[in-house]
């Protein structure tokens, strides 16, 4: 046995089954994490691609000839505050957009397809579409505007959810596995009572009692963790290649490879270090109370 | 500064609603000095020697240690009074464990002390006690006298200011039990207050240091026995 331990907390029966939930748990941990910055990433990047915040669609068949029509629409949206940029959507990409929508087969050519244009706002000037709508409305009644930004806030939020369970989640996790070690090193007190008693009458303080159980939970926590990381880690690169494989990117910044890279190397160190200072916790309770 | 290093005034104690142990006892441990702790089997030495080391807190009367009132103190303050003490256990409280060797140095690595000092100091004091055989053994694999003889390292191996033993010389023969008390002596002259709970006869003649006799509860009696020739 070695000199800085003094208490058989090696082969404590109590604290058998820790190491066990320690790796489980860093291993649901460290994946729910990772998944967060996933979401995180992809959260940003969709958000970053969406430049459109408003559609206007132009029909073919109007009282006023469509290239006429355009162009007053364009010089509309010039004038109008708070409008960043104006783009109209070619009409190869409307026809792919229909193809892949009514399946190649279809002779889009038959088809009137109506002009798109896609408007950008700027968001720190005050728009106001309800004028925008009057004024096009007076240029013809069967222009169609189309508001974005509702549904863009309806999935962000639904993103942010995700993220913040993800988030809660993983603390959870982290907070059973010190509440574990809390118990666990209770239960040890209890089997080594004696063993402290003594400790206690020849002048150990409860601070080197429970250094005692700090080294061990923290060696413990070291062990655990990394090979519940490493099985994340594994579990981790399993799923990037599923999904590379399937031809859908999972590796969606460099941030994020780094990111998940750091969660993987720290998240031992992090637990072995909360498993310390809960083990720390418990004794000092129990002996100063 | 004070010279006394433990003052009981009235003390009693009674274990839940079983009869009383002892009840006003009073007396002083002064610094240097060696006493004999007598009476018979139950007759309450273990538990007044347990409210010294601060094991049991009796229910009435102050017991000063130090010149902290034991009542009064900080928890906090009580391992470093207890550093202060060394305590020869009647049942050794070896941890079983650890090698002989371990639980000797255990006091002062509990103070700090580095191992490689620790055990070198331990292992001259297992020699010392004839135990210089025994250093990697485990308590459980000793005689009762080898184990009572490594509590006994364990005690002083801190040169500690009041050396309390219960029994010590309970497991041992007659030679052995001279042999560990002149240690006491040794110690005793270099300062640390000694307190020995006994009913050995012989051993309390051979050392004629004052008696303070529990009987029925009652510190009854302080004599000084004459040194047997």
């Amino acid at each position: 046995m070695k000199k800085d331990q003094d208490l058989p907390l090696k082969n404590d029966i109590a604290a058998r089954f820790v190491p066990k939930i320690v790796i489980l748990m860093v291993y649901l941990g460290t994946l729910c994490f990772t998944f967060t910055f996933f979401l995180i990433h992809s959260t940003r990047i969709w958000e970053e691609k969406l430049t459109t915040d408003l559609s206007i669609e132009v029909p073919l068949f109007s009282e006023v000839p469509s290239p006429n029509l355009q162009t007053q629409v364009f010089d509309l949206l010039k004038r109008t505050p708070g409008v960043a940029n104006i783009d109209i959507v070619s009409q190869t990409e409307m026809k792919t957009l229909f193809h892949s929508l009514l399946g190649e087969d279809t002779n889009i050519e038959a088809f009137p397809l109506p002009t798109i244009i896609d408007v950008g706002l700027n968001r720190n000037e005050s728009f106001d579409i309800k004028g925008l709508e009057f004024h096009l409305k007076n240029i013809s009644a069967t222009i169609q505007i189309v508001d974005h930004r509702s549904w863009h806030g309806q999935v962000s939020n639904l993103l942010f959810t995700g993220i913040s369970l993800a988030l809660l989640l993983t603390f959870l996790i982290l907070f059973s596995t010190l509440v574990t070690t809390f118990f666990a090193t209770r239960t040890s007190l209890l089997i080594h009572r004696e063993v402290i008693e003594v400790l206690s009458l020849i002048g150990a303080t409860p601070i080197y009692i429970a250094k005692q159980f700090q080294r061990n939970a923290f060696k413990q926590g070291i062990i655990a963790s990394s090979i519940g990381s490493l099985l994340g880690l594994c579990t981790f690169l399993g799923i990037t290649f599923l999904f590379e494989n399937a031809g859908l990117p999972f590796i969606v910044s460099e941030t994020f490879i780094f990111e998940a890279a750091l969660i993987f190397i720290i998240a031992p160190f992090i637990t072995s270090f909360f498993m310390m200072i809960s083990a720390r916790a418990a004794v000092m309770k129990a002996l100063c109370s | 500064m004070s010279n006394m290093i433990a003052e009981l005034l009235g003390v009693g104690h009674q274990y839940q609603d079983g009869p009383e142990v002892f009840k006003g006892v009073s007396f002083n441990i002064e610094k240097g000095s060696f006493r004999f702790l007598t009476g018979l089997s139950g007759s309450g030495k273990s538990s007044l020697l347990k409210v010294l080391y601060l094991g049991l807190k009796p229910r009435w009367g102050s017991v000063k240690l130090f010149g902290e009132d034991t009542f009064k103190m900080k928890p906090t303050l009580v391992p470093l009074l207890r550093q202060k003490i060394g305590v020869v256990f009647q049942e050794f409280n070896l941890l079983d464990h650890l090698t002989v060797i371990d639980n000797v140095s255990l006091p002062l690595r509990v103070r700090g002390v580095d191992e490689k000092r620790s055990h070198k100091h331990a292992g001259e004091l297992l020699n010392w006690v004839g135990l210089g055989d025994c250093l990697k053994a485990y308590p459980p694999s000793l005689s009762g006298g080898q184990k009572q003889r490594a509590a006994i390292a364990r005690a002083i191996i801190t040169r500690p200011q009041l050396l309390l033993a219960d029994e010590p010389t309970g497991n041992v023969d007659d030679e052995m039990a001279t042999k560990l008390l002149c240690l006491f002596e040794e110690l005793n002259k270099t300062g640390t207050a000694v307190l020995i709970a006994t009913h050995n006869q012989r051993i309390l003649k051979k050392f004629p240091y004052l008696q303070l006799t529990l009987k029925d509860g009652t510190l009854l009696q302080q004599q000084l026995e004459k040194k047997a020739s």
